[in-house]
């Protein structure tokens, strides 16, 4: 196990002041990026909290807010408020918040912006180097800027849902991948955006408003797919044909991931199944041969993988240079010697949850490291520090914002 | 305009980057207005030059769909590192530049004594990305990763597919851009360190792990109990409907989610169901769950009598989350986007003018967009020697009949 930062050094964002608000995943993973390698984020949760709490996985399967793995994952090391932006107390505390950041991520819908009071214009006031990242569906524009959304119809919307599924089966539908992964990379995209704006303030002294459309970042992220129709006006589909040969096959403890991309990686792999005579036929012979005789391969290959372990064939493949890969399981990461050797999975306990290992750095900074130095946040758990410790409230306010569900 | 103040304007990056997941990294750079120039080789041309989809069926290193669209804003030279004056050219662009980025398979930078010692003695405030597929320690580094085995090696695909079918991809190589965007935020993250420190650094990413973080709900799951979730095609655990139902036409289908029991009445009433409303078997969440294949198909009886557009029409007008699954045509020509604007449409010198994906965010003070289409192979070499590394013309012609510019 490679020894893990010492989680006092000061990560790349050090002193950049981040406020987080919305649900779910893509705000919420905007600030975990930001907030792990060292910025300081403030996540400010409805007085029922953030929606992550209620989907799970929960220990043993029975519904806690405080031990969602969503939630747990998406918020680590961030301090965690309540506030009601609703209310004129909560707006009012909401902007004193607003006026000590430097950055506003959020994901709230285009339409509740002005209910919030999250619109550029009424912040800015308060703060005008502020760099406010807004996060929508399609985006603050546009005709479809007020439609409904969740992680399945953006997917659907960015165009990916139509590539994924079951090939030669067009009685099912196309498939979405698992989790939510629109919201991820909307995330990703926003901590760019930010990052690139926050960079941009350093020369210029001004802050600027963000409009982040998930949909345009799906389109963006689809590599040959959506540029084939201006290019050679094909339209790509799971039930299309594939130029390179690969797929999931089954092995007699798990699946392995089979591709050969390069003529020698092909010759190797034959090898490496000790070159049966079927190999040398014409069917097989070039890549464009091998996609279009698929079907009779793929069998083949079965024949040859049934009696094999995923671990023998991985790494005899690997050791050829040929591109094989596990169809890892969530148990198989967690033990997997090469991860575990680059310490990837960090470990931190949580006063409801326990002590849990989660996935770690996935970049490392030589000098100035991602580090896990608290867990996610309890509903409310940084009222008192954040409202009385920084803002200056009293401690009869605080009561106060309570006893009128303002926090 | 053209001229205005972008996020990275006067950042420089030598990218060594090619095929995907390095060339999505510094694609990003380029959109906030980094200078990124690209080091190619007639000899080592990228893959991306070289596929599908290529204009009007004529091939051609700068007809590729692929490369135009991950390399719009770039800048491209030709240099042999074969040769010493070629790796010496590349050392002066490197001490010329902010950042260094590359995606080799682990050691191969340092194999070509471009490694990253060699690079901080030529610029001390260097800062250098690799993105690997397996990262650049741990026992697997040197072994070889395509962008697409990094949905199965992370775990994504044994919780992606159908109950009853094996673990399923996901239609693309998600982990090439995941990779390239997770690095385009490193680097900038590391800019702002330089900017407060004045120190540069070396970012090791791997594919593999940047693949991983957007599986952390299966990892947290298998930590608390021992198990993932299970393939569960597209329906949700907390919700119901939750799925593609299959409308008119041919292989169309539309997305439709439903939150909670208020909004089942409301998709009830919109589709003129009232028998279903008060049908006790759809009643709670609980109820639609165990009853999930027959609400599938009361949802299906309805959508298939309407187009996608239709239904999404009728459903999005009460405030249902409702999207056909859209096609690549269907997005070109998509109003919305159009009106955003979303696309960039440039005068690229040998495929015309064709509508390439843009830049996904829109900056209200700096705004980000496509300046110049993706470069033909080679077409800075001249300028950047002459322009940033301080060649005379003569210099450069005694550089092109050595061979060296190739």
């Amino acid at each position: 196990m490679s020894e893990l930062p010492d989680p006092q050094t000061p990560g790349p964002l050090h002193g950049i002041r981040v406020v987080e608000c919305g649900h779910m995943v893509a705000a919420a993973y905007a600030g975990k990026l930001m907030a792990d390698l060292g910025a300081e984020v403030i996540k400010v949760e409805e007085p029922g909290g953030d929606r992550a709490r209620q989907r799970g996985p929960y220990p043993e399967n029975i519904p806690h807010p405080e031990k969602s793995g969503l939630f747990l994952y998406l918020n680590t090391n961030k301090r965690g408020v309540t506030l009601d932006l609703e209310t004129v107390k909560g707006r009012e505390l909401f902007q004193r918040l607003v006026k000590d950041a430097d950055v506003v991520v959020h994901n709230y819908h285009p339409t509740q912006l002005a209910s919030l009071g999250l619109e550029y214009e009424a912040l800015a006031q308060y703060n005008p180097n502020l760099v406010l990242t807004s996060i929508s569906p399609f985006g603050q524009t546009g005709p479809h800027r007020e439609y409904t959304a969740h992680d399945l119809t953006m997917w659907s919307a960015g165009g990916i849902v139509f590539l994924g599924g079951a090939g030669g089966r067009p009685d099912l539908p196309p498939l979405k991948a698992a989790g939510q992964q629109a919201g991820f990379q909307a995330g990703v995209n926003a901590g760019i955006a930010s990052l690139g704006a926050l960079y941009a303030r350093l020369s210029t002294g001004r802050g600027q408003h963000i409009d982040i459309s998930v949909q345009e970042c799906l389109v963006a992220i689809m590599e040959n797919n959506y540029i084939a129709w201006p290019y050679d006006q094909t339209t790509p589909s799971r039930l299309g044909f594939r130029l390179i040969p690969q797929d999931v096959l089954p092995c007699r403890d798990g699946y392995i991931y089979v591709l050969a991309v390069e003529e020698h990686q092909w010759q190797n792999a034959v090898e490496l199944m000790g070159n049966p005579d079927w190999a040398n036929t014409e069917l097989f012979q070039g890549f464009l041969s091998r996609s279009v005789n698929w079907d009779a391969l793929k069998a083949l290959l079965e024949d040859w993988l049934q009696d094999k372990s995923v671990h023998e064939v991985y790494h005899g493949a690997q050791q050829r240079r040929v591109p094989f890969a596990p169809v890892s399981t969530m148990g198989d990461l967690l033990k997997s010697e090469h991860l575990n050797a680059r310490g990837f999975f960090a470990e931190i306990g949580h006063p409801e949850a326990g002590t849990l290992r989660y996935p770690g750095a996935p970049f490392k900074f030589a000098a100035s490291p991602w580090t896990l130095r608290s867990p996610a946040p309890c509903l409310g758990q940084h009222n008192a520090e954040v409202y009385c410790g920084q803002l200056g409230l009293a401690p009869e306010e605080l009561q106060s914002l309570q006893a009128t569900k303002v926090i | 305009m053209m001229s205005e103040q972008l996020p990275l304007s006067g950042v420089r990056v030598a990218d060594f980057t090619w095929v995907w997941a390095g060339p999505f990294c510094t694609l990003q750079l380029a959109h906030l207005g980094a200078e990124v120039i690209r080091i190619e080789s007639e000899s080592r041309l990228c893959v991306t030059r070289r596929i599908p989809p290529v204009a009007d069926e004529e091939a051609g290193p700068n007809r590729c769909g692929y490369f135009n669209q991950y390399n719009q804003g770039k800048h491209s030279i030709c240099l042999d590192l074969k040769k010493p004056e070629g790796l010496d050219i590349a050392k002066k662009l490197v001490a010329a530049s902010d950042i260094v980025a590359e995606n080799f398979a682990a050691g191969v930078m340092d194999r070509m004594d471009l490694g990253y010692d060699t690079l901080k003695a030529m610029k001390p405030d260097i800062i250098m990305i690799a993105l690997s597929g397996y990262g650049a320690t741990g026992p697997e580094s040197p072994y070889v990763s395509y962008g697409p085995a990094q949905v199965p090696m992370s775990g994504l695909a044994s919780m992606t597919g159908f109950p009853d079918f094996p673990p399923m991809s996901v239609g693309f190589s998600y982990g090439d851009p995941n990779g390239g965007l997770h690095g385009a935020f490193a680097v900038l993250a590391a800019l702002m360190h330089r900017a407060r420190t004045g120190e540069g650094q070396y970012i090791d990413l791997s594919q593999w792990e940047t693949s991983v973080a957007l599986v952390g709900e299966g990892i947290m799951a298998q930590e608390m109990n021992g198990a993932a979730p299970q393939r569960m095609g597209n329906r949700d655990p907390y919700m119901a409907p939750h799925g593609l139902f299959r409308c008119q036409g041919e292989d169309r289908w539309v997305s439709i989610v439903v939150a909670d029991d208020a909004e089942w009445q409301q998709l009830c009433a919109a589709m003129g169901k009232t028998d279903l409303a008060k049908d006790a078997r759809f009643a709670t969440l609980a109820d639609r769950k165990d009853n999930e294949d027959a609400l599938e198909a009361a949802v299906t009886d309805w959508t298939t009598t309407l187009s996608a557009e239709e239904v999404t029409r009728t459903l999005q007008a009460t405030g249902l989350a409702a999207f056909p699954a859209i096609t690549n045509k269907e997005l070109a020509e998509d109003e919305h986007l159009h009106s955003r604007p979303f696309f960039t449409r440039l005068e690229h010198p040998e495929v015309g003018v064709r509508q390439h994906a843009g830049v996904p965010w829109n900056f209200s003070d700096t705004p980000c967009q496509v300046r110049r289409p993706a470069p033909c192979l080679g077409q800075d070499t001249e300028d950047v020697l002459q322009r940033v590394l301080g060649y005379s013309a003569d210099e450069v012609a005694a550089l092109k009949d050595n061979e060296v510019l190739t």
